[in-house]
C-alpha cells in the first residue's frame, strides 16, 4: 500500500478513516508475539495446583525431568536463585511467579517444564505429581469479610503508594482494601425519608476471552533482558521486572507488537516476570504461550455483592442512598483494590443525591484473581444501581425514565464526591436513548408465550487519576511524520487516531503518518492502555508533540531566513549543508487531580466521565425463559469523535462483550472451588445469532473541552447500561425481578414458575 | 498432544485393516476427534484418515431413497438441492448446526459415528428411519441409524468397522421437523433436541441431548420415564420440562413448516 506524504485537503479529525493496520490485518502479516520464534528459544508449560488452598507437602518433577527433549523442570526454589523475592503485582505484591509453600487457587502455577518442542513441555507438565495439605477456603467475597479462613497470612501492598501504606503487614484479614466515602449524613436522612427502599443484588466471575491468549517471550544477555509480549502496559512492565531484578531501567526492554484483544487482561504484569526470571535462569529465551483454557486461571473479572438502599422523598426525589459493595478478587490483589476504590466512588450512580454513603471492600478469596474488565468494575455497579433505580421507579409508580431525569446529575452541579460535574451530557444520552426506543409511543408486548418488554440503563464512569503520558513526534526532512507513542492498539484503533491527531495537527494525511509500536527503548512512558485513558491522555500527548514539532519548523524556517511555505529539506540544506534529519516535538500529558479526603470527598475527581446509555428491546419465552434482544440501542457521550466509524464500533463491541456478561457467560465453580467449564465448549461468549437484529450505536453532539480535539475515550462507555437494561425489561415483558447475573433462562423461567 | 501415526489408505479394505488396532482411530473431519486429541482426553497412536476412500457423493437411490456417502462434508448435504427439494428438515436442521466453518470440515460418517447425544442429525436421521451401510473385515452390513447408538459417546460399531453410507427413506407424505433448544449462545450445544416425523396419524419422535443417546418415544409421555441428569445447561428438572415444550412445538413445526 502506497502511504505518500502530502498535504491535507481536508480535516483529519472527524474523519471515518479506515484503521492504519487493516491491510496488514486482512494479509495475515501484522505482528504478533504468537508468532515470535527467536533461535535457541524454550517453550514453557504450567503446572497448575489442583487444590484451591493448601500447603505443598511434596512435589516431585523427576519424571517430568527424565522425558527426552526436556530442558528443565523450574519450581519456585530455582526462580528464588536468580531473584530471592518472587513476588509482583501493581497494587500489592503478593503474587509469586510460582507458587512457594502455598498454593492459594485451583490453576496456580506451581512449575515450569522448559522444553524446545511445546508438545513435549505439555507431556512432561501431565507426569509433575503434588501433594497438598488442604487448608480451609472462602469463596464467596461477603463470607471473605468474616472468615476464618485467611487467604493471606500478611498483606503486602507495594510501598510506591502512600495510600496504601496503613495496610502493611496487617494480619488475619482478607479485606486487601476498604475505601469509603461519606456525603452528609444517609442514616439519618434514611430515617426522615418518605420511602425507603433496599435491594441486594449479584455479578458472576467472569472472563475476558482475547482471541489471543497471553503470550510473553523474554531473551537476555548478561546485562539486559528483552521481553516481547502481549502487553496493555509496556512501560509498568518495565518499571516492576526492573524492581524485581533490582536492576536500572534501561536495561530492561519490553516490546509490543499488535494486540489480538486485551480488554484488561494484559494489563501491569502478567506472565513477563515469571519468563523473565525463566530466561535469565536458563540462559536462553523462553517462551509460553497459554491455551485460552488457561486464561481461565490467570485474570477475571470481579464478581460483586452490592447491597443499596435508597431513600426517596414525597415529591420523588432521592435524598439518600447508601451502598455497601465487596468485590471477590480472588486469590492475588492484581487491580482489585483500586477498582474498589475508583470505581466505588460512582456506585451511588450519576444521580444527584444530597446524601450518600458508600462502603467498597476489596476482598481475597480463595478464586482465580480478578482484576480490570472493560469497565474497570463499573458494569458491576450500574447494574445493580439501575436495577435498583428501577425498581424504585416502579414501585413509586413513576415512569423510570422520568424518574431518572428528575434525579439526574447534571453538569454544573455537584457529584457525591464534591466534584462539580463537567462535560458530562449525562441527560442528553438518557434522553435520546429514550427517544431513540420511542419510550412515550405505545408498546406492542406480545402475545401467547411470547412477552415483550423493554428497558433502560444510564450509567457514568469517571477516567481513572493520576495518570501520565508522554510522546515524540519527529518531521522527517521529507515531510513525513512518525509518532512514538507507548499506546498499545489492541483492536481497538489507538494507532488509527493518534494519526489523525498529529495529522490534523501538521497538515497531512492520516494515513501517511507512521505509529511507532511500544518499544520502551524508542517510545516514550505511558501509564498503560487502559480504562478508556489513552486517546484522552496519549491524544493530548501527541497533540502537544505535533505542536511542538510544527512550532520548531516554523522557527527554523524564519531563522534561517525561509518564507513558510518552504520545504524543509531546502531549510536543512542551508543550515546544516545536507538534507538530512528531523524535527522532534515533544510532550507530556499530565492532567489535575486531588486525592480524596478521609472521607473519600475531592474537588477534582477525574479527567473527565464518561456517559453511556442502553435501550432494548427484548422477547421472552415464557415456556422457557430465554431472552432475544430485538433491538438494542446504545447512546454515548464519547465528546467530539477522532474517527466516528471507529467510535461506532467501539461502541456496538463493547455492548455485545457485556451481553455476554449478561446472558450466558458464568465461571462455575463447585464446592471445592473447581472450575468446572474451563473451555469455550462450556463458557458460552456471544455467536453472530446472539447479536440483536436490530442496534443502533449513537454519539449526543458533546465536547470534552480538555480532551484533544473535544474528545474522550470511548472503549468502555456502552458496557455501563447492558444489563440492567435487559433486566429491566424481563421485568417489564413478565413482571419477574432478577437479581444476580447472569440472567439465564432457568433462572426467568423458574421466576415465572413462582410468581404464578 | 503425544506424536502419532496419520495412515492416508487408498482403499476401504486397507482402512479396516489399518483400524484393527485398540491405538487406531478413523479420522474423516477431525472437528471433534482434534478437540480431544487437543484437551488430552484420547491419545491415538495411529489416526486412520478416510479422505482418499471416495465415499462422498449424493445420490437418489431406485426407490427414491437419498443415499449420502460417509465421507460428503455437512456443508454439502446442506447446500445440496435434491436434499434441501426431497428432505428439507435436513437442510433446515443443518443450517443451525455448529457453524459453517465445522460444516465445511466435518463428514456426516464422522457425525454419526462420534456418538455424542448433543449432535444434531443422530435423531433427525433416526427418526426419518434412515439406515447405514456399515463396512468390516467380513463384509457389508445394514443396521438403522438408530440402532447405531449404545451410550453417551458409546455406539455399536466394532473398532474396524467404518459407517460408509447413509440411505433416508423417500419422504412422500411424511412430514418432519427437528428443533433443538439451547441454554446459553445461541450456538451452544443443546440442552434439548427434538426429531418428529409425522405420517399420516403415526408419530416418530425422538430426542436427544438430554439423555445419553438418541430416545425414541411412543408418546409425549414418556418423557416423564426418560433418565436425564442435571448439567451446565440446567437442572434435570428444567431440561426434562424444556423437552416437553420442544416436542410440542417440533411436532407443530412439522406440520406447519415456519419457513
Amino acid at each position: 500500500m502506497k502511504r505518500a506524504t502530502h498535504p491535507a485537503e481536508t480535516g483529519q479529525v472527524g474523519r471515518a478513516v479506515p484503521r492504519l493496520e487493516s491491510w496488514l490485518k486482512v494479509t495475515g502479516r501484522a505482528e504478533y508475539v504468537h508468532n515470535l520464534r527467536l533461535p535457541g528459544m524454550l517453550y514453557g508449560k504450567i503446572f497448575r495446583s489442583t487444590v484451591s488452598h493448601g500447603r505443598i507437602k511434596r512435589l516431585d518433577v523427576s519424571a517430568a525431568q527424565a522425558v527426552g527433549g526436556v530442558h528443565r523442570v523450574v519450581v519456585a526454589a530455582d526462580l528464588m536463585t536468580v531473584v530471592p523475592d518472587l513476588h509482583f503485582g501493581p497494587a500489592f505484591h503478593d503474587q509469586p511467579m510460582l507458587a512457594i509453600d502455598k498454593v492459594r487457587y485451583v490453576g496456580e502455577p506451581v512449575a515450569v517444564v522448559l522444553a524446545s518442542d511445546p508438545h513435549v513441555a505439555e507431556e512432561a507438565a501431565h507426569l509433575i505429581v503434588a501433594e497438598y495439605e488442604p487448608l480451609a477456603a472462602v469463596y464467596d467475597e461477603v463470607e471473605a469479610m468474616t472468615s476464618k479462613a485467611v487467604v493471606h497470612d500478611e498483606l503486602k501492598p507495594a510501598g510506591t503508594f502512600p495510600d496504601l501504606k496503613h495496610l502493611k503487614g496487617k494480619k488475619n484479614t482478607n479485606i486487601a482494601l476498604d475505601f469509603h466515602l461519606r456525603r452528609g449524613d444517609a442514616a439519618a436522612a434514611m430515617k426522615v425519608a418518605h420511602r425507603v427502599f433496599e435491594h441486594r443484588f449479584r455479578t458472576q466471575q467472569v472472563m475476558h476471552t482475547p482471541l489471543e491468549p497471553l503470550v510473553s517471550v523474554a531473551e537476555c544477555t548478561e546485562d539486559t533482558i528483552t521481553l516481547h509480549t502481549a502487553s496493555q502496559s509496556p512501560s509498568f512492565v518495565r518499571i516492576e521486572i526492573a524492581r524485581l531484578l533490582g536492576w536500572p531501567e534501561n536495561r530492561v526492554r519490553v516490546r509490543v507488537p499488535f494486540l489480538g484483544g486485551g480488554f484488561g487482561a494484559k494489563l501491569y504484569i502478567k506472565l513477563e516476570a515469571l519468563v523473565g526470571v525463566l530466561s535469565l535462569l536458563v540462559k536462553k529465551p523462553v517462551k509460553i504461550s497459554l491455551t485460552m483454557e488457561e486464561q481461565f486461571f490467570h485474570i477475571t473479572k470481579h464478581a460483586t455483592t452490592f447491597r443499596i438502599k435508597s431513600g426517596v422523598d414525597r415529591d420523588g426525589r432521592i435524598v439518600a442512598r447508601e451502598c455497601e459493595v465487596w468485590w471477590n478478587g480472588g486469590a492475588y490483589a492484581d487491580i482489585g483494590p483500586r477498582v474498589t476504590q475508583k470505581s466505588g466512588f460512582t456506585a451511588p450512580g450519576p444521580y444527584e443525591i444530597e446524601h450518600v454513603a458508600v462502603d467498597s471492600y476489596a476482598l481475597y478469596t480463595n478464586l482465580p484473581p480478578a482484576g480490570a474488565l472493560r469497565g474497570f468494575g463499573i458494569p458491576q455497579l450500574v447494574w445493580a444501581y439501575e436495577s435498583h433505580t428501577d425498581m424504585v421507579a416502579r414501585e413509586l409508580g413513576a415512569d423510570p425514565v422520568e424518574f431518572r431525569l428528575k434525579n439526574i446529575l447534571r453538569d454544573g452541579r455537584p457529584h457525591a464526591t464534591g466534584t462539580i460535574m463537567r462535560d458530562a451530557a449525562t441527560d442528553k444520552v438518557l434522553e435520546r436513548t429514550a427517544q431513540l426506543l420511542d419510550w412515550k409511543k405505545p408498546f406492542d408486548r406480545g402475545s401467547g408465550s411470547v412477552r415483550r418488554g423493554r428497558g433502560i440503563a444510564v450509567g457514568f464512569k469517571a477516567c481513572v487519576a493520576p495518570t501520565t503520558s508522554f510522546a515524540l513526534v519527529s518531521v522527517n526532512v521529507d515531510g513525513s511524520v512518525t509518532v512514538y507513542c507507548s499506546t498499545v492498539d489492541m483492536g481497538q484503533g489507538s494507532d488509527t487516531a493518534m494519526a489523525q491527531i498529529a495529522a490534523e495537527v501538521l497538515s497531512v494525511t492520516a494515513e501517511s503518518v507512521k505509529v511507532v509500536h511500544s518499544d520502551t527503548d524508542v517510545t516514550p512512558y505511558d501509564m498503560a492502555t487502559l480504562g478508556s485513558r489513552s486517546l484522552f491522555h496519549m491524544g493530548n500527548a501527541v497533540k502537544l508533540a505535533a505542536e511542538d514539532a510544527r512550532d520548531k519548523v516554523a522557527a527554523l524556517k524564519r531563522e534561517a531566513g525561509f518564507p513558510q511555505d518552504a520545504t524543509l529539506k531546502d531549510v536543512f540544506k542551508k543550515k546544516y549543508g545536507m538534507q538530512a534529519g528531523n524535527v522532534l516535538g515533544q510532550a507530556s500529558f499530565v492532567p489535575g487531580y486531588t486525592s480524596p479526603d478521609a472521607n473519600g470527598l475531592t474537588d477534582n475527581a477525574t479527567p473527565f466521565w464518561m456517559v453511556g446509555a442502553t435501550g432494548v428491546e427484548i422477547e421472552v419465552d415464557t415456556e422457557t425463559g430465554r431472552v432475544r434482544i430485538t433491538r438494542l440501542v446504545n447512546v454515548a457521550d464519547v465528546g467530539t469523535p477522532i474517527n466516528p466509524k471507529i467510535v461506532e464500533t467501539q461502541l456496538s463491541g463493547a455492548a455485545i462483550m457485556q451481553i455476554g456478561f449478561t446472558l450466558t457467560e458464568k465461571m462455575e465453580f463447585d464446592a471445592e472451588g473447581q472450575l468446572r467449564n474451563a473451555s469455550l465448549a462450556e463458557y458460552k461468549i456471544p455467536g453472530f445469532h446472539d447479536i440483536p437484529e436490530r442496534m443502533t450505536n449513537e454519539t449526543v453532539e458533546a465536547e470534552q473541552r480538555s480532551g484533544p480535539f473535544g474528545a474522550k475515550g470511548v472503549g468502555e462507555t456502552s458496557t455501563f447500561g447492558v444489563s440492567p437494561a435487559i433486566a429491566n425489561a424481563v421485568h417489564d415483558a413478565v413482571g419477574v425481578r432478577i437479581t444476580s447475573l447472569p440472567l439465564t433462562p432457568e433462572t426467568i423461567f423458574m421466576k415465572l414458575q413462582e410468581s404464578k | 498432544m503425544q506424536p502419532f501415526e496419520f495412515a492416508e489408505p487408498k482403499t476401504l479394505r486397507e482402512a479396516i485393516a489399518l483400524l484393527d488396532t485398540e491405538m487406531a482411530r478413523p479420522f474423516s473431519g477431525g472437528t471433534a476427534l482434534m478437540l480431544m486429541m487437543k484437551a488430552g482426553v484420547l491419545h491415538p497412536e495411529r489416526l486412520v484418515s478416510l479422505g482418499k476412500l471416495g465415499l462422498d457423493k449424493i445420490e437418489i437411490g431406485p426407490a427414491g431413497e437419498l443415499r449420502i456417502g460417509s465421507m460428503v462434508s455437512l456443508r454439502k448435504i446442506e447446500t445440496s438441492e435434491a436434499v434441501r427439494r426431497g428432505w428439507p428438515a435436513i437442510s433446515r436442521t443443518l443450517l443451525r448446526l455448529s457453524n459453517v466453518r465445522v460444516r465445511n470440515v466435518a463428514r456426516l460418517g464422522g457425525h454419526l459415528a462420534h456418538g455424542d447425544p448433543h449432535t444434531d442429525l443422530p435423531p433427525l436421521l433416526s427418526a426419518l428411519g434412515a439406515v447405514a451401510t456399515i463396512a468390516g473385515p467380513a463384509g457389508e452390513r445394514r443396521a438403522a441409524v438408530e440402532s447405531l447408538y449404545a451410550g453417551y459417546l458409546e455406539t455399536t460399531l466394532a473398532r474396524n468397522e467404518l459407517i460408509v453410507r447413509v440411505d433416508v427413506p423417500a419422504m412422500g407424505k411424511k412430514q418432519a421437523a427437528y428443533l433443538k433448544c439451547t441454554t446459553r449462545s445461541v450456538d451452544d450445544w443443546p440442552a434439548v433436541g427434538v426429531a418428529v416425523v409425522l405420517d399420516g396419524d403415526q408419530q416418530t419422535i425422538f430426542v436427544s441431548a438430554a439423555t445419553d443417546k438418541p430416545m425414541r418415544l411412543a408418546s409425549v409421555d414418556e418423557v416423564e420415564q426418560l433418565n436425564i441428569e442435571g448439567d451446565l445447561h440446567g437442572s434435570a428438572a428444567y431440561k426434562r420440562h424444556l423437552m416437553r415444550v420442544y416436542v410440542k412445538r417440533a411436532i407443530h413445526e412439522a406440520r406447519h413448516p415456519s419457513r
